[in-house]
């Protein structure tokens, strides 16, 4: 065996061997994530069966409400920034069962909700685990809080 | 007076293609006259960088909001110091940052190395000013950091910095980071001086030792500041989230670190030439590359700036010509690099720095795969996905207890073949300190921690158990021999095998860092929501929020809590979290407040002050996490005893 045959013979083993560890220990959703934006989630069929998803909005103005006592935020997120004049119609109610909300959260933020569509009473509402925001667009340089709060866009 | 430094850039330009000329022509006819214009152009080139740089930092500090650079950048609120820091702010003057100090770097080696190495001189000079072409180019043509804004788009005040940079440690983080990424230039230039004239012998190398720490160590230092910075300004309780240009600084300091290990191989058994050489032609092209990551917006991250298709296109086509010709030229001398020796035996410490190695290069694939996921899918698939933080810990919880026990067994093997009574001789002691501390940690924990935890610590313990057993072996040695007392054998070791126990210094450093953060198995974190007069519990201590008050108005304004933090009745701190707005950029800040101890650090942001007069709080209890930063020091001086300079040893 010659040593370039030896050598190529190990990292294959070595990168298939690190690929069975990645195979076994990546839970599905946890770690290749994209989003939708709300208008592909709303015909999807994530939207339907209430299947976990990453859904990409806007904040819209006048939703926010804070519910110290239940510990939890309501607010709604449409599909088009408010302030760019799109309408407000076909937006969707949001329950965050925390109060914890990023810095960037705000009336018109761009936001990423992380949770599942699920029938309440009181129509369908999106019970998010998880919301990211991102300040909007206004620097060259700018930076969106904390590292993690806006993953990648599924463009 | 914006115009000066214009002009100065491309009279610079013009220089460094002139002397680009010099030097490939005096590299290839071995004309001593042309070596020298083609160093003086390095010399001028820098004095002419120096110029621009220093017209644009006059700028920022004179309020020249006729540039467009200044005016994004900056604004008349902002203190002088933070003015100053601006002009890294964003991509054209990072990139002039990036040229001065790649100049500087250049000038400083040719001025060193002047009248020796005159071989490898001229290639030294072509490629260090191919460099700096390249970037005179951007800076030039695509993003000039001295355009000017359409008469009458001029305002009076500019529009100010992101306040995340607005931040002490963002005024030296960068820089750190930069000395590191551009000091490769040196080592990388060398190193393709040797291929381009064969001289493939130890002169490459041991020339550029100095020139390879001191930007690995200004590099380390930078990351863990950016993980500081992070700690203390972004409020989210962590140092470090595999964001995509915390990754790019990260991907060169691997192979460079690999590179550091492995080049004592060649000097010991003569071993592994092309391996070094690539090694070094990777880590400069990663600079570049890390650089590129986040100048261009191509992963989306914190840092990233505008993305302009042209800047992209021709950015990355430096950085794929660099790597070409790095590797065409390896591959023209591939015959002049053959190994004469051959590996002896697996047991030995050749061996475990080849197997340090390629844990090193492991963990740069994984980072290297992770970052660029979202590239990668828009490619293939059409649509982008991004690996998250689970991917690279999922990874690096394997691989870095690996490097940890070669951290201790590597200085253990004898070179070449160790044999079973050398073996025995160096690993019972390190090795019963593992074990001790196995069952100490299995006795105070009782299974409150994970199997993880155990191992990570326990190898740690293993690892410092090696190296006292080196200093006390060593010490002793002296000693005994007479006339010198234990801390002046420890001096007589630290000066004359630096290399040797200054490495193991560092090494006691990132055992610190690991242990610190590993220390994150045992974080907790809580959200409060409590009104005046209440309180809450973490761990053994108790949170009594006090009030809040608004911010005496500057740039920003805001709220500030505070909280008066005991352990049982012993009051330890008032801690006071602030939530800003920086009025001007329009943007909201949490300023964490946090109670550190070498124990355990306490870390609260204010995250809402309610309508009901409630305040809720987010809470972290980071155990140990000081440890990185106290790691972090131990492994700077250790670089430092490194690389000391003594006056019996040039």
């Amino acid at each position: 065996m010659s040593k370039g045959f030896q050598v190529a013979a190990g990292a294959t083993l070595i990168a298939l061997l690190l690929g069975w560890y990645a195979a076994t220990n990546l839970e599905e959703g946890a770690s290749f994530a994209y989003y939708q934006t709300l208008e592909e989630f709303v015909g999807s069929p994530d939207a339907s069966s209430g299947h976990h998803a990453r859904v990409h909005g806007y904040v819209s103005i006048g939703s926010i409400e804070r519910d110290v006592a239940a510990r939890s935020v309501r607010f709604a997120v449409q599909n088009q920034p408010p302030h760019a004049g799109g309408s407000a119609t076909g937006t969707l109610p949001v329950l965050l069962a925390s109060l914890e909300t990023p810095d960037m959260f705000k009336e018109g933020a761009e936001v990423v909700i992380e949770g599942r569509l699920s029938q309440d009473p009181a129509g369908a509402r999106f019970h998010a685990d998880k919301v990211f925001a991102k300040c909007p667009s206004k620097f060259e340089g700018q930076a969106a809080g904390a590292p993690s709060d806006l993953p990648a866009k599924n463009s | 007076m914006s115009e000066i430094g214009a002009v100065a850039l491309r009279l610079a330009l013009l220089l460094a293609l002139a002397g680009f000329g010099a030097g490939i022509y005096a590299g290839r006819s071995r004309r001593e006259d042309w070596t020298r214009v083609a160093e003086r152009s390095v010399g001028v080139v820098f004095a002419l960088v120096t110029c621009a740089i220093a017209t644009l930092f006059w700028c920022f500090a004179n309020h020249d909001y006729q540039l467009v650079y200044v005016s994004a950048h900056s604004a008349r609120s902002m203190p002088l110091h933070y003015r100053l820091a601006a002009l890294w702010g964003g991509q054209a003057g990072s990139l002039l940052l990036w040229l001065w100090m790649l100049s500087a770097y250049s000038a400083a080696a040719v001025w060193a190395h002047r009248g020796r190495v005159r071989r490898l001189a001229p290639w030294v000079c072509a490629a260090l000013l191919a460099n700096a072409i390249f970037f005179l180019v951007i800076l030039v043509g695509i993003s000039d950091p001295f355009e000017k804004l359409p008469p009458g788009h001029v305002a009076s005040d500019g529009a100010g910095l992101n306040p995340l940079l607005q931040h002490p440690v963002m005024m030296i983080h960068p820089l750190m980071l930069y000395t590191g990424l551009t000091g490769f230039s040196i080592p990388f230039a060398f190193a393709f001086a040797a291929l381009a004239t064969g001289e493939l012998g130890t002169t490459w190398f041991r020339t550029t030792r100095r020139w390879t720490l001191f930007p690995w160590m200004f590099l380390s230092i930078g990351i863990m500041l950016g993980g500081r910075w992070a700690y203390e300004v972004l409020g989210w309780g962590g140092y470090w989230a595999w964001d995509p240009v915390e990754n790019a600084s990260f991907m060169p300091w691997l192979p460079a670190t690999a590179y550091l290990h492995s080049v004592m191989i060649q000097e010991k058994r003569d071993m592994l030439k092309a391996w070094n050489l690539l090694l070094i032609g990777l880590t400069y092209t990663l600079c570049l590359f890390g650089t590129f990551l986040t100048r261009s917006g191509v992963v989306q991250s914190v840092h990233s700036f505008a993305q302009t298709p042209l800047f992209t296109s021709v950015f990355l086509g430096y950085v794929l010509v660099t790597a070409g010709v790095f590797l065409g030229a390896l591959w023209y001398r591939r015959a002049g690099i053959r190994s004469e020796n051959q590996l002896e035996s697996m047991v030995s410490r050749e061996a475990s720095f080849l197997l340090n190695n390629w844990v090193f290069i492991a963990i740069l694939v994984m980072i290297f795969t992770g970052t660029l996921w979202p590239v990668f899918t828009e490619a293939v698939l059409g649509n982008r996905q991004a690996v998250g933080a689970p991917w690279f810990n999922m990874f690096a919880k394997l691989l870095a207890p690996v490097l940890l026990l070669l951290t201790g067994v590597g200085p253990l093997i004898a070179w070449r073949r160790a044999s079973l009574a050398n073996l025995r001789r160096q690993f019972v002691w390190p090795v019963a300190c593992g074990l001790l501390t196995a069952l100490g940690l299995a006795i105070a924990f009782r299974g409150g921690i994970t199997f993880y935890a155990y191992v990570a610590w326990s190898l740690s313990a293993f690892v410092i158990g090696t190296i006292t057993q080196e200093y006390v072996r060593a010490v002793r040695a002296r000693t005994r021999k007479g006339g010198e007392n234990s801390l002046q054998a420890l001096a007589a070791l630290l000066r004359k095998n630096q290399q040797r126990y200054g490495g193991y210094i560092v090494h006691l450093g990132v055992v610190f860092i690991l242990i610190g953060i590993t220390g994150a198995v045992l974080n907790e974190e809580r959200l409060e929501n409590v009104k005046p007069g209440g309180s809450f519990s973490i761990g053994d201590k108790r949170l009594d929020y006090l009030t809040a008050r608004a911010l005496p108005a500057q740039h920003y304004g805001g709220a500030v809590a505070r909280l008066a933090l005991y352990r049982g009745d012993e009051p330890l701190a008032v801690m006071a979290p602030e939530k800003r707005m920086y009025w001007l950029e329009q943007q909201p800040a949490s300023i964490p407040s946090v109670y550190s101890t070498l124990h355990e650090d306490l870390y609260v942001i204010l995250t809402a002050i309610e309508h009901d007069g409630s305040a809720t709080f987010k809470v972290y209890r980071n155990p140990l996490v000081n440890w990185i930063w106290i790691g972090g020091v131990v492994f700077v001086l250790g670089t430092l005893a490194v690389m000391w300079p003594h006056p019996e040893r040039r």
